[in-house]
C-alpha cells in the first residue's frame, strides 16, 4: 500500500543520503591528503636546496653563499653537547666507558671481537662507604666474584681490566661459535654443541678423501678463560677412515690451536681441501 | 578506485616524510661537523645567553639547566681520562652515508696515554637491526710516536690489518704504564 511505498523511498532517501555523505567524506580525504603531499614535497625542494648550498659552501665551489647569520648562543651550547657526547661515545669503542652517578660510578664495558663490537655490560658501581657492586649485568657463568674479591677495593682498573679479559674472550668464543654455524653450517654434521661460556665445543665435521667423505669429530676445551683459542684439541676419525686422514686430522689439530675456529674452516675450503 | 589514489598519495607522504628526516640529519650533521667553537666562545655563549634569559621562558631550557648539562658531560669525560689514562686532544668526524639503516662515518682521532701519542683514523659502520646497533671499523690507520720501537710497530700493523680497534685501546694503557716505567728506569740510569 501507501505506507509500504513511503516506507520504501524513505529508505532509498536514506541511503542516498548515506552514499553522498561517504563521497563528500572521501572527497575531503583526497583534497586533505594531496594538500599534504603538496607541502611536504615543499619541505622536501627547500631541504634539497639547503643540504646542497651547505654542500657548495663547504667544498667552496663557486655559487655557494656564505653563512652570515651568526649562529646564536644557544646553537653553540647545542654544538658543545653534541660534541661532548660524540666524544663520550668514542670512549664506548675504546672498552671502557661510563659515567658518574650520585653514589659513585657506572660503568659500561664493551667487547669486540675484531672490527666488530658486540655485547655491552653494565656495573653500578658504589663508592661509599667502600667500593661495592650495586648492579650489572654480567651473565653468571663469569667468575666476577672472584674477580672483585680480588682486584676491586685496592685496583679497580686492574678490576674493570681482568673483567674486561674475561668478557672479551667469552664474547670472541661465541662469535667464532656463531660465525662457524652461520658459514659453514653445510660442512657440519648434526647440531654444534657448546656450554654457556662457550669453553667447550663439540662437533662433527666432514671430511672427504678419494671420493668418501669421513666425519671428524672435534672436542675443543678452552681452557683460559681469557683466551678465544682452545688449549686442547681432540680430533678423532671413524675405524674405516684411511690412513692418510690421520694426518689430516693432527694438521687441523695444530690449525684450531692456533686459528680462530672460523678462519681455520675458511683456510680449508681455500686450501681446496675437500671439506663438504 | 578513489582508495588506490588515496594509497598513492598515503604511499607518498609516507616516503616523503622519511627523505625529509633524512635530509634534516644530513643537514644537522653536517652543520655539526664543519664548525668548531673554542672554549672562550663557550663561555661568551654561556654570559650572553644567562643575560638575553632573564626570566622569560618560551619553552626553552634555561641557560642553567643546560649549563648544568654541559657541566655533566664535561665532568663524565674529564673523569674517564683519568680513569683510563687515556686523554683524547682532538676529534672530529664526518657522516659518509646514511640511509634508514645504516650510518657510514670517517673518524679521526688523536691523543696520548703517559708519553705516548697516538693518530687514528677509522671507518664506523652502524647498522639498525630488529633490537639492536650493531658497530664495526674498518678501514684503521694508526700512527704513534714515538714509532720506531719494533714492537710497537708489529702491534700497530697486526692491529691496523683486523681493524681491532679495542684491543689497541686495551693493550694501549698497560703498554704506556710500561714504556714510561722502561723509559724512567733509563733516565734514572742516565
Amino acid at each position: 500500500g501507501v505506507f509500504a511505498h513511503l516506507e520504501l523511498l524513505e529508505v532509498r532517501a536514506y541511503e542516498a543520503a548515506v552514499k553522498q555523505e561517504e563521497m563528500e567524506q572521501q572527497e575531503e580525504k583526497l583534497a586533505r591528503l594531496k594538500a599534504r603531499v603538496q607541502e611536504l614535497r615543499l619541505q622536501r625542494d627547500e631541504l634539497r636546496a639547503k643540504v646542497e648550498q651547505q654542500q657548495k659552501g663547504q667544498l667552496g665551489k663557486e655559487g655557494a653563499v656564505l653563512n652570515p647569520a651568526q649562529p646564536s648562543a644557544r646553537a653553540v651550547l647545542e654544538w658543545k653537547m653534541k660534541s661532548l657526547k660524540a666524544m663520550l661515545q668514542i670512549f664506548y669503542l675504546t672498552g671502557i666507558s661510563g659515567k658518574l652517578t650520585k653514589r659513585g660510578v657506572c660503568f659500561c664495558i664493551s667487547t669486540a671481537y675484531e672490527g666488530t663490537y658486540l655485547d655491552s655490560y653494565h656495573l653500578d658501581l658504589l663508592t661509599k662507604p667502600e667500593v661495592q657492586i650495586y648492579r650489572h649485568s654480567v651473565p653468571i657463568f663469569i667468575p666476577l666474584r672472584q674477580i672483585a674479591k680480588k682486584y676491586l677495593q685496592t685496583d679497580i682498573r686492574r678490576f674493570l681490566s681482568v673483567l674486561s679479559d674475561h668478557l672479551n674472550a667469552y664474547v670472541g668464543r661465541r662469535y667464532q661459535a656463531d660465525q662457524l654455524q652461520e658459514h659453514f653450517s653445510g660442512q657440519i654434521e648434526g647440531t654444534l654443541q657448546r656450554n654457556s661460556l662457550c669453553n667447550l665445543l663439540v662437533f662433527n665435521y666432514n671430511v672427504s678423501s678419494e671420493s668418501k667423505t669421513f666425519p671428524f669429530k672435534v672436542r675443543l676445551l678452552y681452557g683460559d678463560p681469557c683466551c678465544s683459542l682452545p688449549t686442547e684439541v681432540v680430533i678423532s676419525c671413524t675405524p674405516d677412515a684411511p690412513a692418510s686422514l690421520a694426518e689430516t686430522a693432527a694438521a687441523h689439530s695444530d690449525l684450531f690451536r692456533r686459528v680462530a675456529l672460523h678462519k681455520a674452516f675458511r683456510s680449508f675450503s681455500s686450501a681446496g681441501e675437500c671439506v663438504d | 578506485m578513489d582508495n588506490s589514489i588515496c594509497q598513492v598519495y598515503e604511499d607518498e607522504i609516507q616516503l616523503l616524510e622519511e627523505e625529509i628526516k633524512l635530509l634534516t640529519e644530513k643537514y644537522e650533521d653536517s652543520q655539526q661537523e664543519s664548525t668548531f667553537f673554542s672554549d672562550e666562545e663557550i663561555l661568551m655563549s654561556i654570559n650572553s645567553l644567562q643575560k638575553e634569559f632573564q626570566g622569560e621562558s618560551k619553552g626553552n631550557e634555561s641557560p642553567s639547566d643546560l649549563k648544568a648539562r654541559l657541566g655533566s658531560l664535561e665532568t663524565d669525560l674529564s673523569f674517564l681520562m683519568k680513569f683510563t689514562g687515556i686523554q683524547f686532544r682532538s676529534h672530529s668526524k664526518k657522516t659518509v652515508e646514511k640511509t634508514g639503516s645504516r650510518t657510514v662515518q670517517k673518524h679521526r682521532l688523536s691523543g696520548n696515554c703517559h708519553s705516548l701519542s697516538f693518530q687514528l683514523e677509522f671507518q664506523l659502520l652502524e647498522m639498525q637491526n630488529k633490537e639492536s646497533v650493531s658497530a664495526v671499523i674498518t678501514d684503521l690507520s694508526i700512527l704513534m710516536e714515538p714509532g720506531e720501537d719494533s714492537d710497537v710497530s708489529k702491534f700497530v700493523s697486526s692491529t691496523e690489518e683486523h681493524g681491532n680497534l679495542l684491543t689497541f685501546f686495551r693493550s694501549l694503557s698497560s703498554y704506556a704504564e710500561w714504556y714510561e716505567h722502561r723509559r724512567c728506569t733509563f733516565l734514572h740510569f742516565k
